[in-house]
């Protein structure tokens, strides 16, 4: 098991090592310099400080070679040294270590709420599949799969947040003005007021998306042989469907854990900038706008760290929930 | 139960499947009794309904495929086909049993086959856990498996097919069935294993005293292994008989053709016989006699064409469908 | 229906017969695709649906056709591309064979599709250098309202997506603008309908986009094999490692925004579902029979892959190609709603949701429902016809009672 883990985390190597490189290259090859920044946007204003830009280059190190500057770069990322933002003056670690937490928070608790919805349902819809159930399950998250998250997000706000019709939810921030003179339990409550909409924003996504994955797993291993020999043996359906059926399905869905994290974080960026919650995806949003590229660089960095951790946490659940995944086999 | 009584007795089975295209009738007018301690196996092609009637004994015909089943299935004093389904789970892996073509897949690769033996005990004996295993653990070393402690506590993938046949037969011999119905049990496995299985039921219905219904398309196995075969052809029963009767004297053109196209080491030949034409499908069966398009005798009367025969008793003990058979038209 | 009779047509039905029957069984899969076919005219005719310009105006007596004049290359593009898909799909649905240039084309073979793509490319290029971009700030609707000329022929919705009337800024819904105006004073369903043209566009071209990059990648992958395919799959990891939106975002961060690169963004980082469905057919196909044959006899390389292969492995990436439409639909919009998109005047329906709750906080209701009705009822409608394709081409499901 060990060796196997050992294994997975070198193959984690390479793809690690090939991110910082994507991400250093869109960065350095993209037209403009961090600096014009400071001479207009786009550099128009011909501001004619020449020996400043160079001096501002040499600080920034940008007037070595590339590859100087790759592993530059590479040697201050492992250090976890992301550099200064330019926009809040301020390290970029900081900044992060301030609205990760947040953002993972709110992923954290809608990825949970997903599986406790989609699990049950795809179940019962694989169950009673073809019937009414089913069907019309399937319409209303085909339906909800094809609302734009902004769409709703805006909505949302507008109709149940604004002055203009129901103001039942605050729109923005994640706790009130007066939160921090609260004591624990209230301050909690207040938290998950905030939380509601932006939390629905984020889930209904995935159910359309999780609930068709767990259907479409179940009714494979409904059909499966084995099965018909728990029917035989007298089984109850209820027996066959839990202690055959589920352990089976679930299997794929460890996989699609993986990839949803991902799919989260991103629209996580949406999100965050339409309920101004301060995450990580506010923070990519104004970095991007302020072209803070030391911040924009990090956020890619690290959404891609915490990517493949994801997907390693995947493999290895995977290879202690399946038995026939041996640890000695291929990549 | 003294011996040769009848243990099971189907009396009229018609099974029909409604699709799309139109009503495809699997099983028509068959009827046959298993006695106590024999086996008898029903032959024939593939599709000719021979797995939808073992599948309908033991009531685990796919559900909701629209379709319409009558007639009787008396076993125990009690038609099985009006049993409801609570009373119909104490019988399965009980008293009537079935293992299965591939047992590759006909075992749950999440579980220890140990457990997969011992949840049959438990369900239908009174047993706890650690007896259940013990007795799988038991059961196995009855079925010639060498190592049964260790073999208990492996996954199905990790054994070979003829030992996963093996677990399959003592999950359906553990509680003692009466009739233990054997779907194609070695058509999947090597030719050398087949024979070890085949002797291996032949044992343990020897020592367990139970029937066996043997479903399969080689002549052979029935040769060697059957005590009353009846031979199918297009959902009918066409021609039923004692073992050694049948094949020294086929009444039924199907069945000499069957015979006379099993290549022979004694008999010197150039080329091997066939039964002209092809099995006709469910949709489109002929009128009269389903086999007449291909039969000598039956392409050139219109008997044959417009009139199907029933399985009638020609002599005692031996039941043919043909009107041409000896003894079939009796005055 | 005789039982010769019917076993004839079903031996003679054909793959693509069989997949429209199929499709076709649930009368919703059929509505979506022909709200599919809708969106596709709308956006191909929407200079003529909704353009402030006049068909035809008479100003001191002489005839001028303005909306005619004013056509853009883009515009001729669109009609050229137009055209030749219409063309090809309606000669492959006559059951009798039609010309298309040197090939005769009907529904069973795919002659031709080589020559469209060639005409529609060439053609564009043309037209970009050739056909001069016009300019004409006329404005044809304050000469005809005052008198100056006369017998104007107005387009279904007189108005143009890039006029701004600052008197008329955040109306809602009314007579005169059928859905509102945005915060500029442009007609909101105006801007909607020539919207739909950036979105299947850029749907459209990213997709295809994808859809090549995808089959290339995966095809020397699942080919070959080896070490090839080792080093390639960590090359796919690593593209499928950084979460798909946040590349698009730091990579629309660092190029300027235009129309083009929004396209080739949104294509160069969705391939790489598309490679692994191309390279899991290719490692299924390439050890069988026809592979060998093709290789014993000599055939060149790309003959293998690209003629003989590849037309048995690509069915599940066209049904993905389907999926890809709208979520590239999907991702447009939210580019434009963070305002990483195309930039305005050029409309996005994306960018008309941004303005729905104004910079004072009120609630423009009418810039949040109707274009993310638009975008909703769009991806929807491919959703669908996805879904459906889905289920035509998968043989398994029909088991299923």
């Amino acid at each position: 098991m060990t060796t196997y883990i050992i294994r997975r985390v070198l193959l984690m190597i390479p793809t690690l090592l090939g991110i910082t490189i994507v991400v250093f290259a869109i960065s350095r090859f993209a037209p403009g310099e961090p600096v014009s920044f400071t001479g207009g946007i786009g550099g128009q204003i011909d501001t004619g400080q020449t020996d400043v830009t160079s001096a501002r280059m040499k600080l920034y190190g940008l007037d070595k070679p590339i590859h100087i500057q790759y592993a530059q770069w590479l040697w201050r990322v492992m250090r976890l040294d992301f550099g200064d933002s330019i926009k809040h003056h301020r390290k970029v670690s900081e900044l992060i270590k301030e609205r990760l937490p947040v953002t993972l928070m709110l992923n954290v608790v809608a990825f949970l709420i997903i599986y406790a919805v989609s699990l049950p349902v795809g179940i019962l819809a694989a169950v009673k599949h073809g019937r009414f159930f089913d069907r019309a399950s399937s319409a209303v998250f085909l339906m909800l799969w094809s609302l734009p998250v902004m769409w709703v997000g805006q909505m949302l706000i507008g109709y149940f947040a604004g002055p203009t019709f129901k103001n039942w939810f605050p729109p923005a921030g994640l706790s009130s003005n007066y939160a921090e003179q609260l004591s624990f339990l209230p301050r909690l409550a207040d938290r998950l007021w905030h939380l509601v909409l932006p939390v629905l924003c984020l889930t209904y996504t995935g159910f359309a998306y999780l609930t068709k994955q767990v259907r479409a797993s179940v009714l494979n291993n409904l059909q499966a042989d084995y099965v018909i020999t728990a029917r035989a043996k007298g089984l109850s359906e209820p027996a066959v469907i839990f202690k055959h059926v589920f352990r089976n399905s679930i299997i794929p869905l460890i996989t699609i854990m993986a990839t949803l994290l991902p799919a989260m974080l991103g629209g996580s960026v949406i999100i965050e900038r339409i309920f101004s919650i301060p995450g990580m995806g506010l923070l990519a949003f104004e970095a991007i706008t302020s072209r803070d590229y030391n911040v924009i660089m990090a956020v890619a960095t690290i959404a891609g760290i915490l990517n493949v951790a994801g997907l390693l946490l995947a493999d290895i659940a995977y290879a202690v929930v399946d038995p026939r995944i041996s640890f000695v086999s291929a990549i | 139960m003294k011996q040769d009584e009848i243990l099971l007795s189907v009396q009229k089975l018609y099974v029909s499947f409604s699709t799309e295209d139109g009503d495809i009738k699997a099983v028509q007018d068959v009827s046959f009794s298993i006695r106590k301690g024999r086996t008898f196996a029903l032959v024939g092609e593939s599709g000719c309904g021979k797995t939808t009637i073992a599948l309908s004994i033991m009531r685990l015909l796919p559900a909701g495929q629209g379709k319409t089943i009558s007639g009787e299935i008396i076993f125990e004093n009690q038609d099985l086909l009006k049993l409801s389904e609570k009373q119909m789970r104490r019988i399965r892996g009980n008293k009537i049993t079935m293992i299965f073509q591939e047992p590759t897949t006909s075992l749950n690769p999440v579980h220890k086959v140990g457990n997969q033996i011992a949840e049959a005990i438990r369900l239908h004996q009174n047993k706890n856990a650690k007896q259940a295993w013990a007795d799988a653990v038991e059961i196995l070393r009855k079925v010639g498996i060498a190592e049964p402690e260790h073999t208990a506590r492996a996954y199905p993938h990790q054994l070979s097919g003829g030992m996963q046949q093996r677990v399959m037969i003592a999950m359906a011999a553990s509680c003692k069935p009466a009739l233990l119905i054997a779907d194609e049990p070695t058509t999947a496995l090597d030719a050398t294993i087949q024979v070890q299985i085949l002797n291996l039921l032949d044992r343990l219905q020897k020592e367990i005293g139970m029937s066996i219904l043997l479903v399969t398309h080689d002549l052979g196995m029935v040769s060697e292994y059957a005590d009353v075969v009846a031979v199918m052809y297009a959902s009918r029963i066409v021609e039923k008989a004692p073992k050694g009767q049948l094949f020294a004297e086929p009444c039924h053109p199907y069945t000499r053709g069957l015979l006379q196209s099993l290549p022979r080491l004694d008999v010197s030949a150039k080329r091997l016989e066939v039964i002209p034409g092809t099995v006709p499908e469910p949709l489109y069966f002929p009128a009269g006699c389903k086999f007449h398009p291909r039969c000598p005798t039956g392409q050139k009367n219109k008997r044959c064409r417009t009139v199907e025969p029933e399985l009638r008793e020609v002599q005692s003990g031996r039941y043919v469908a043909c009107w041409y058979a000896p003894g079939y038209e009796k005055r | 229906m005789s039982k010769q009779a019917k076993e004839t047509t079903r031996l003679d039905t054909s793959y693509g017969e069989l997949i429209w029957r199929r499709f076709t069984k649930s009368r919703l899969n059929l509505v979506c695709l022909i709200f599919v076919l809708f969106l596709f005219l709308l956006a191909v005719f929407a200079p003529f649906i909704a353009n402030d310009k006049p068909f035809v105006i008479r100003i001191d007596g002489k005839l001028y056709f303005p909306l005619l004049r004013n056509l853009q290359p883009s515009d001729y593009c669109i009609f050229l591309a137009a055209v030749v898909v219409l063309w090809n799909v309606i000669g492959r649905l006559l059951p009798f064979s039609v010309p298309l240039g040197l090939r005769r084309m009907n529904h069973r073979n795919t002659s031709g599709l080589g020559l469209s793509v060639a005409i529609v490319s060439v053609g564009a290029v043309l037209i970009f250098v050739f056909v001069p971009r016009r300019f004409d700030a006329v404005d044809y609707k304050t000469m005809d309202a005052c008198g100056k000329a006369t017998g104007a022929i107005f387009a279904f919705i007189p108005y143009g997506y890039a006029r701004t009337e600052l008197a008329s800024r955040r109306q809602p819904p009314s007579s005169r603008h059928w859905l509102g105006t945005d915060d500029v004073g442009a007609d909101v369903l105006c801007r909607l309908i020539h919207g739909s043209r950036i979105s299947l566009s850029i749907g459209f071209v990213a997709v295809g986009i994808s859809v090549v990059i995808g089959i290339l990648v995966g095809a020397i992958l699942g080919y070959f094999g080896g070490w090839i395919d080792f080093v390639g799959m960590r090359f796919v990891e690593i593209m499928m490692a950084i979460p798909v939106f946040f590349l698009i975002i730091t990579i629309t961060a660092f190029f300027p925004r235009s129309f083009l690169n929004i396209m080739i963004i949104i294509g160069v980082t969705g391939w790489t579902s598309n490679a692994r469905f191309i390279r899991a057919e290719f490692f299924k196909l390439r050890k069988q029979d026809f592979v060998q044959a093709a290789v014993s006899l000599g055939l060149p390389l790309r003959s293998i892959l690209f003629r003989h292969i590849l037309p048995n492995a690509v069915a599940p990436v066209l049904v993905n190609a389907t999926f890809g439409i709208s979520s590239a639909i999907f991702i447009e919009a939210a580019l434009s709603f963070l305002g990483f998109g195309v930039a305005p005047p050029t409309p996005s329906w994306g960018q008309i949701l941004s303005l729905g709750v104004s910079t004072s906080g009120r609630f423009l209701w009418w810039l949040t429902l109707f274009p993310g009705l638009a975008i909703f009822f769009t991806v929807m409608a491919y959703n669908v016809v996805g879904e459906g394709l889905r289920d035509a081409t998968d043989p398994r499901l029909s088991k299923v009672a």
